[in-house]
């Protein structure tokens, strides 16, 4: 199986240590005290990075056939795009809130 | 052609079919696993754009996490749960290359962190308890909406956390007996370690984004 492919603990090991850099960067940078929607920002691009690089080292994406990410991948991602959708609905709920 | 050699012919294109090999070139039940897991992830996304979307509601949103204890609690948390896919990784690595003590030997260490992350889970919780905080209630007098964002979110992850130890014990135990193989601690460990990347949304969206 293409499953039976690994990358060795010492790769494990640097992925591992790796995220602990980036968690210990988002701290940092939260206590920067940046704007929330900037913080927001650099937070969700960090957090998908670690999801990435996770699924595929860590789950073993990277070692499935193709078929398999393209079978998961891009349906998961369209379903949380098309949840976007209720943001519009949120701020108007902030603004009508604001006027009162 | 007769009854009875469409019968045989039906029989040996079933068994065909039943040999065919996997286009994903994987056993079903590691399959059935990764779609569990896109259907859990939008589980998680939905309660995340649920967070988003009262927090953005809300013009009182309370910002309450200091970096005592609350903040250290969750970067402890998060060591112990990225540890855990650590020790999931080599109880697998062992389990493929045939060593079954070793494997159930690092699933069980994989258990006792999550058991440890779990527990601080609760032990913050409860902290969370005695100063006021509920599902809605607010101590600071702030939106209520963040007890129900704040305990619903992290309430589901620390299920699946309970969840995941629960599994990983079934797993050792009919793995030890010989009724499971290395591809049923393969396939938990895909769980354990979407567990794992879950939490990198959870801390820093729940934590994070609520320090001051």
């Amino acid at each position: 199986m293409a499953s039976e492919r690994d990358p060795g603990m010492s790769t494990y090991v640097a992925i591992w240590a790796g995220f602990l850099a980036i968690v210990g960067i988002e701290v940092f940078i939260t206590y920067q005290h940046p704007a929330t929607k900037r913080l927001l920002a650099i937070l969700l691009v960090l957090a998908f990075i670690e999801a990435g690089i996770g699924l595929l080292y860590f789950m073993h994406m990277k070692y499935e056939r193709k078929i398999l990410f393209w079978t998961i991948v891009p349906i998961t991602v369209f379903v949380l795009f098309m949840m976007d959708h209720v943001w519009a609905d949120a701020y108007r709920l902030f603004y009508l809130r604001m006027s009162q | 052609m007769s009854d009875s050699e469409l019968t045989m012919a039906a029989h040996g294109a079933g068994h065909g079919a039943a040999l065919e090999e996997s286009p994903y070139g994987m056993q079903s039940k590691k399959l059935a696993m990764w779609l569990f897991i896109a259907s859990d992830a939008v589980t998680f996304a939905v309660a995340l754009v649920a967070y988003g979307y009262l927090r953005i509601g809300s013009p009182d949103w309370t910002r309450p996490f200091n970096f005592w204890p609350s903040i250290a609690n969750g970067l402890v948390m998060t060591f112990v749960l990225l540890s855990s896919s650590l020790t999931m990784l080599v109880a697998v690595r062992a389990a493929k290359a045939g060593d079954k003590h070793k494997s159930i030997q690092w699933i069980g260490f994989t258990m006792l962190l999550g058991i440890i992350f779990a527990g601080l889970h609760l032990r913050e919780w409860f902290h969370m308890f005695a100063d006021g905080w509920g599902l809605f209630h607010n101590p600071t007098g702030g939106s209520i909406d963040f007890g129900a964002a704040f305990f619903s979110v992290t309430g589901l992850h620390l299920l699946h956390v309970t969840s995941g130890v629960v599994a990983l014990a079934v797993i050792a135990w009919g793995y030890n007996r010989g009724r499971l193989d290395q591809n049923h601690v393969e396939t938990t460990s895909l769980y354990w370690h979407f567990v794992d990347i879950v939490w990198m949304f959870v801390f820093p969206l729940m934590y994070l984004m609520n320090a001051h």
